[in-house]
């Protein structure tokens, strides 16, 4: 049965997946879910594929109610999670009741939270994602009455036993600090920066408010270039750091123009990213130097961690008869028995 | 057996992060390159290997992007220089260029910025006017923000500089210059490059697929059209001329 959740009170909301990666050929921006680790565990979490449409919040309360019965997961920065006026764990499946509000408050040390919901939604998309594009105005506008589609109904999963905690799951959820250490590749026009490029590894840099998603802006020691000829345009990936101006360094996420004509500096790593969505105007960053093998058995890593997630939710639910009709499933017996 | 006298194409493969790589034509002609380049990536869109999210050809360098829990960097370098030994022999098949024509209102309000670049060129307006529409542009390739086509400029004696001040939003359809560039924006975004006049036309359509009408390689003229003819352009899409 499909059914709506009616936004009460949008706050900085979008419904987004995990990106246009057909969109950079076509000279548009990836954009997508901007903490990719939280919004897949979200996903994960209420039993959907990783790309599902999910809701993505920045900074601001957020209420919602459901028409039906459904399940959600929230996760992403600290927050408060009520459903129907209770206490609601994050990192964790949340049953919410056909009338129930849901209600994100007091988005703390991090920026973004996510909230996915079981069956995920009927939505437009373009290129093949549902991502918002504010370039080419592609994305819904969620507002206050707005009804966003559901395409299941789930009904309410009870703990009979005194109210313990329904579900164990053994996420390793990431650290959110006002002082986070990213890791950067070396760019590959790091010597136009002759010496200068190491203040990037000795400088504390100061998250400017005029940071969004295509870029963060970083104030403190700026490496310079060297060289005064001018660039021609090139492909920059998400995370090149670069140096437009006398006052800040910018740091280019996902919603980054796909072309730019600056020397790139260095590159975020793909785990790191994750940790700058989350930075808020004010926090303190520092830089490290890391490889690209490294990076990417970081990235593996965390990847693994989420596959990991995915077998155990599909064990619960499965057991639970969510995603499936209601049956009961026989266990094979072990080897040997 | 016959020896082959044709060099390989000689390629710089620079890591850009852990999810993307830049591979830079170095002919030493910079015709070469950018057909290298977009052939390159014209060969990879083909391929359609899991893993790897597309391709982002420019002047001499394409921007290689994938996915690091599938592939590696190396593997995707690997695969690149794969692709240029298979383009080295087989040769580079250019499509026809389709011709595009892009009615355009001159100055004033359209293109607030006309009068600083003919003062900075040394050349009056009308003369700026004649070198921009004398041209046939090639598209070099779409950049950012959302599919601008990106030319070589006119024939302009100096490089044009960027505005000290970029402006926070240029309209949709501006035409505009900068160093020895040439564009049409097709969507409104800021911009630091000179605006000389603005097109009638709707370049870029969200509900469409593809969404802009040329790709790299199309060739493009401009023509003036009087300011009163603004508006009998209304609604339409910019297209190939049949």
């Amino acid at each position: 049965m499909t059914g709506s959740l009616i936004i009460l009170q949008p706050g900085h909301s979008v419904v987004t997946d995990l990106g246009r990666t057909r969109g950079p050929a076509y000279g548009l921006p990836v954009n997508g879910a901007l903490d990719q680790y939280s919004a897949k565990a979200a996903n994960i979490l209420a039993g959907n594929e990783d790309n599902d449409p999910l809701l993505e919040l920045t900074a601001l309360d957020f209420r919602m109610r459901a028409t039906t019965d459904v399940l959600i997961a929230v996760a992403g920065a600290p927050l408060d999670l009520t459903v129907g006026g209770r206490r609601c764990p994050e990192w964790e499946p949340v049953s919410v009741r056909a009338g129930e509000v849901v209600a994100v408050r007091g988005i703390r040390t991090g920026l973004r939270a996510y909230i996915a919901v079981h069956g995920s939604f009927t939505v437009p998309s373009l290129l093949g994602s549902c991502a918002p594009d504010t370039v080419v105005g592609f994305g819904l506008k969620l507002v206050e009455g707005f009804r966003l589609e559901t395409r299941k109904t789930t009904a309410p999963v009870i703990q009979p036993y005194f109210g313990l905690p329904l579900f164990r799951l053994g996420l390793t959820r990431p650290v959110f600090t006002a002082d986070p250490v990213i890791d950067v590749t070396e760019g590959p026009d790091v010597a136009e920066f002759g010496d200068t490029a190491d203040l990037l590894f000795t400088t504390k840099y100061t998250v400017s408010p005029r940071s969004n998603h295509i870029g963060l802006r970083l104030g403190g020691a700026l490496p310079e270039r060297q060289l005064t000829a001018e660039v021609l345009s090139r492909g920059v990936p998400v995370g090149a750091i670069e140096v437009p101006s006398r006052e800040e360094l910018l740091v280019l996420h996902r919603g980054r123009g796909v072309t730019a004509g600056y020397p790139v500096l260095a590159v975020v790593t793909s785990h790191s990213l994750d940790i700058l969505a989350q930075a808020r105007p004010g926090h303190t960053i520092t830089f490290r130097k890391t490889t690209v093998a490294e990076a990417t058995a970081m990235h593996r890593a965390s990847c693994l961690e989420l596959g990991r997630l995915r077998n155990t939710i599909k064990t619960v639910f499965g057991l639970l008869g969510i995603g499936a009709g209601q049956r009961w499933y026989e266990l094979s017996p072990a080897s040997g028995a | 057996m016959t020896a082959t006298t044709t060099m390989p194409t000689a390629l710089d493969i620079y890591e850009s992060g852990d999810a993307a790589l830049r591979v830079v034509a170095q002919s030493g002609d910079a015709e070469a390159n950018w057909a290298t380049v977009h052939s390159l990536a014209g060969w990879l869109a083909a391929a359609d290997v899991e893993g790897i999210h597309g391709a982002v050809p420019t002047y001499d360098s394409v921007l290689v992007e994938f996915d690091p829990y599938l592939l590696s960097a190396r593997q995707v370098r690997a695969f690149v220089l794969l692709g240029m030994r298979q383009l080295d022999y087989t040769g580079t098949a250019m499509r026809e260029p389709r011709l595009f024509e892009v009615p355009v209102v001159y100055g004033g309000d359209y293109g607030p910025d006309l009068d600083r670049v003919a003062g900075h060129q040394g050349l009056d307006v009308e003369d700026v006017i004649a070198r921009h529409t004398a041209k046939t542009y090639v598209i070099r390739c779409l950049g950012a923000p959302a599919g601008s086509p990106m030319m070589d400029g006119p024939d302009f004696p100096v490089p044009v500089p960027r505005l000290k001040d970029p402006r926070l939003s240029v309209p949709a359809g501006a035409v505009s210059v900068a160093g020895r560039q040439a564009v049409i924006a097709p969507a409104v975004a800021p911009g630091g490059w000179c605006v000389i006049g603005q097109t009638p036309l709707t370049v870029l359509d969200a509900a469409r697929e593809p969404l802009v009408p040329y790709v790299p390689g199309d060739e493009l003229r401009f023509y003036r059209i009087p300011a009163e003819d603004f508006g009998n352009f209304a609604g339409q899409f910019l297209e190939a001329r049949p």
